[in-house]
């Protein structure tokens, strides 16, 4: 998975869902991380830049919010099961410590039996 | 040059030797009063950050697994996989996992606030850890309860600069 740009997001469920199915969802968002203890190779430190909270929607249905902080790794990943009870979408939104949002969404449909 | 490198590896298993043996042994003394290789609070943050989190209830070991490599040879990049047996359901539910990295210098690393559409606890990342240290991922169910499991990784390159 190559993602370049700050605020690309994938995420990824499996192809073939059915009602009722644990999926497992994984997810990755291009981002520096920066815990703000570094400094350029010129000596100038650079300032903490990182993702600080996440939300994961389903329908319209908050199922999960995590807090972050620059100890996660540069390009955060995270995964998580999830009940596909619906067919809606699984909305997540990244947004970082100086102010800006990213989402990302993925729509959650039964293979039909 | 052969007889050099057989003499360096041999010192580097003399020194693997020694330091598992005394991780051993430190785990055999803390375990006689912590209970079964609890790892102790290491500082005042971590200890100020557990009674915030969870006042006075009892952290108990137990319903957690907490999977980790014994040895990162990169601090950067620790994958962490956390994992419990304990029910999602609407009525009694897994709503929170902490993640405490003792030695990092924001130790409380990561919160995942859950809900019983989640279906299981079973969530993984990636940190950073600044040197060898303990790792906490404790669970607080919707009825109050709190529960722990505890890795020891071996950090060889500091990833917190």
């Amino acid at each position: 998975m190559m993602i370049n740009d700050i605020g690309e997001a994938r995420i990824r469920v499996p192809d073939q869902i059915r009602r009722g199915d644990l999926i497992t969802v994984n997810a990755i968002v291009s981002h520096p991380m920066d815990t703000g203890f570094f400094r350029t190779a010129e000596g100038d430190p650079i300032p903490a830049y990182f993702i600080k909270d996440v939300v994961v929607t389903y329908g319209n249905q908050e199922v999960a919010r995590f807090e972050w902080t620059s100890g996660i790794s540069r390009d955060p990943v995270v995964s998580f099961t999830l009940k596909a009870d619906k067919e809606a979408p699984l909305t997540m939104v990244w947004s970082d410590n100086k102010g800006a949002s990213f989402k990302q969404s993925v729509n959650i449909s039964f293979i039909s039996a | 040059m052969t007889e050099r490198r057989a003499f360096f590896r041999s010192c580097a298993l003399a020194l693997t030797g020694l330091l598992t043996s005394r991780t051993e042994r430190l785990l055999a003394v803390t375990g006689l009063d912590a209970g079964p290789e609890d790892p102790e609070v290491p500082n005042q943050e971590v200890a100020r950050i557990l009674k915030q989190l969870f006042g006075d209830r009892p952290i108990r070991r137990g319903h957690v697994q907490l999977d980790m490599p014994i040895v990162a040879e990169d601090g950067r990049v620790v994958p962490v996989i956390i994992e419990s047996d304990l029910p999602m359901t609407d009525d009694r539910y897994v709503k929170g996992i902490h993640l405490i990295v003792d030695h990092n210098p924001d130790p409380h690393l990561a919160a995942f606030h859950l809900t019983p559409a989640i279906g299981s606890v079973s969530v993984s990342t990636r940190i950073k850890m600044k040197r060898t240290t303990w790792v906490r991922a404790i669970l607080e169910t919707s009825n109050g309860e709190v529960w722990a499991g505890y890795a020891r990784v071996l950090v060889t390159l500091n990833g917190c600069g």
